[in-house]
């Protein structure tokens, strides 16, 4: 794991950052593939209705957000699911200890990923709720439930569908760093957003 | 323990004084063990010798597990002169190194069939206090001595023994989480499932016919519960949520355990049989870990409702609920005895799992420091013994602790966690 790499990036994210390039691959720190071209700035640009009308000079730079429905983009996400959820489209949210309530990182993260999910509404995610094991297996069971909702609850806040997404908790069971002290556990106390569909 | 120091003094011998000591050290006062001597049994012509032998190991090793008998030392047994033509000359020589009973056992056979009769005589009165008589084939030398052990246990102390009793338990050996049992004293691990998948939570029904647990095998969490001698599985639960910490009520006809949607965990009960699940709490964070109380009256369970893990007790209708610790900074996994006296439960003390005892009577807590992460008591079927998880060893194991405290180290494979103790596997 470069952990520490991952922890600046977050740090990136606290300020309020969307980053563009996949920044924190999840379980394997490997450097992601580019995204397609076309895709990348979307993230930062949702659709303007208004944009169309009274522009003399249509910008050249943007053409998939013009599609309301983000069929085309999705024809433009990798074919491989795998693939897909290598390419970091969607950021983890991260907790304090025992905690399920959202930091204002979390939060950052969550709003690019709700961003994305309503750019790309024929993608299907689940939330892994995880926990670091300070608590026994069946609370943390309850615990990851409680932060996998968390997170859905505020991405359909944002206006994603709750049709997009399903919860899972997985307590302590599938840590993602696995020493016993807190460079792993904060790592292991996170929403894991995983795609499921395309 | 006046009859272990008469026989300090009557022997003066080194070897017993040492012994005496021994004992005396793992003998908390006021628990007092009562010291049987079992001398090896008579065996008639047609006899299967191991068999006998069998048997009679069997039975030593298991009378010398319990905290409330004692047997003679090897060095005071080879004291005694056996006198053949006068039994009562010999008990009393018996009697004189200490032994309070003797186990008198004569072994019959033919072919592959076993018959003990075993006596046990009272030395103070000079009389029989128990008598009884076991057959069957020479396969089930070793289930007949623990039977016989646990009908002992059962005499000097009302409870049921331990002996037949097995734990079950949640073991990565085989790199995924799976269900195993064993018997009590960690031999005989049998792995129950191969799913692959994570298995958590198991508990017995209190018949130890079924084993209730949790397991992702369909993706989410569900409740499942297997009938272990029949490879028989089905779905208790597949409501939304984690579907985790079954337990059984006493009557065995229903089960509680924790789930619910959008994030909530509540405590429900569904028929162990099958059926719709009855939601008791109605707690807006998580209640988890539900212990029903051996009168089936009272569940206890685990709450953040006031922001860190508590105990805490309702009916088992879900009225009447009330907060149970304050003391500790964490309080999660409670057990009751089976007395309905005492729970065990973790909790935390700085930065580590230890495992406490509650009483209900006086709200007396206790912890029982350890080293290492201590966590997941469990009660033997009498009461007198705790399982536990340990990670002093480096890896996550299940220990035993006698009424003394002292500790056994019962699993080595893997990470072993999550004992669930049944006095009998039907």
């Amino acid at each position: 794991m470069t952990t520490p790499q991952c922890g600046r990036l977050l740090a990136g994210v606290l300020l309020g950052v969307v980053l563009l390039a996949p920044a924190c691959a999840h379980r394997q720190a490997v450097i992601a593939p580019e995204p397609q071209p076309a895709t990348a700035p979307a993230v930062t640009a949702p659709p303007s209705p208004g944009q169309t009308s009274t522009t003399v000079a249509p910008e050249p730079t943007i053409t998939p957000a013009e599609n309301p429905e983000g069929e085309i983009k999705s024809a433009e996400l990798p074919a491989d699911i795998e693939q897909l959820n290598k390419a970091g489209y969607l950021k983890d949210a991260f907790f304090d200890t025992s905690k399920s309530e959202l930091r204002p990182d979390a939060r950052d993260a969550l709003a690019g990923d709700a961003a994305w999910l309503k750019q790309h509404p024929s993608v299907k995610i689940t939330i892994e709720g995880h926990c670091d094991e300070r608590n026994t297996e069946e609370y943390n069971l309850a615990l990851g439930w409680r932060r996998a909702n968390a997170a859905k609850d505020y991405l359909v806040s944002l206006g994603v569908p709750a049709s997009q997404i399903a919860t899972i908790s997985y307590g302590e069971e599938r840590p993602f760093a696995t020493c016993h002290d807190e460079s792993c556990w904060w790592q292991n106390r996170r929403d894991h957003l995983v795609i499921t569909a395309r | 323990m006046r009859s272990l120091a008469a026989l300090g003094i009557a022997l003066a011998a080194a070897t017993a004084a040492a012994q005496d000591e021994v004992y005396l050290k793992v003998t908390t006062p006021g628990l007092s063990r009562v010291v049987i001597a079992v001398p090896d049994f008579t065996l008639r012509p047609g006899t299967d010798p191991a068999a006998a032998s069998t048997l009679l190991g069997t039975l030593r090793a298991d009378l010398g597990e319990t905290a409330v008998i004692g047997l003679v030392s090897p060095e005071n047994a080879k004291l005694v002169v056996v006198d053949p033509a006068n039994p009562t000359l010999t008990r009393q020589r018996w009697r004189a190194v200490g032994a309070q009973f003797l186990l008198d056992g004569n072994l019959a056979g033919a072919g592959s069939q076993l018959v003990l009769e075993a006596r046990l005589w009272d030395l103070t009165s000079g009389e029989v206090a128990f008598s009884r008589r076991f057959q069957g084939t020479i396969a089930l030398a070793a289930t007949m001595a623990h039977t016989l052990a646990n009908e002992l246990v059962h005499l000097f102390t009302g409870r049921p023994g331990p002996f037949l009793s097995r734990i079950a338990f949640v073991s990565d050996r085989t790199g995924a989480k799976e269900l195993w049992v064993m018997r009590w004293d960690g031999s005989e691990e049998q792995q129950l499932t191969r799913y692959n998948s994570i298995a958590l939570a198991p508990a017995w029904s209190p018949d130890g016919e079924w084993l209730a647990f949790t397991s992702f095998l369909r993706g989410s969490p569900q409740l499942f519960i297997l009938r272990p001698t029949q490879e028989y599985l089905k779905v208790l639960s597949a409501l939304p949520g984690v579907n985790s910490s079954p337990s059984f009520s006493p009557d065995g006809k229903s089960v509680a355990f924790a789930t619910g949607a959008d994030g909530v965990t509540d405590i429900f009960v569904v028929p162990a049989a099958g059926g719709p699940p009855e939601r008791l709490t109605h707690t807006l964070g998580i209640s988890t870990q539900p212990a029903w109380s051996p009168n089936g009256r009272q569940i206890a369970f685990t709450s953040n409702a006031g922001g860190s893990p508590q105990l805490y007790i309702m009916d088992a209708e879900g009225t009447n609920l009330r907060r149970l610790t304050f003391e500790d900074t964490y309080a999660d996994e409670a057990a009751w005895a089976p007395d309905g006296i005492t729970l065990a439960y973790t909790t935390r003390v700085g930065d580590r799992f230890q495992i406490a005892t509650l009483d209900l009577r006086t709200g007396a807590r206790t912890v029982i420091p350890g080293p290492g992460n201590n966590e997941s008591p469990c009660w033997s079927p009498d009461g007198t013994v705790l399982a536990f998880v340990s990670d002093r060893t480096g890896s996550r194991q299940i220990f035993i602790t006698d009424p003394t405290g002292h500790p056994r180290q019962i699993t080595t494979r893997g990470n072993n966690i999550q004992p669930a103790w049944v006095a009998q596997v039907q």
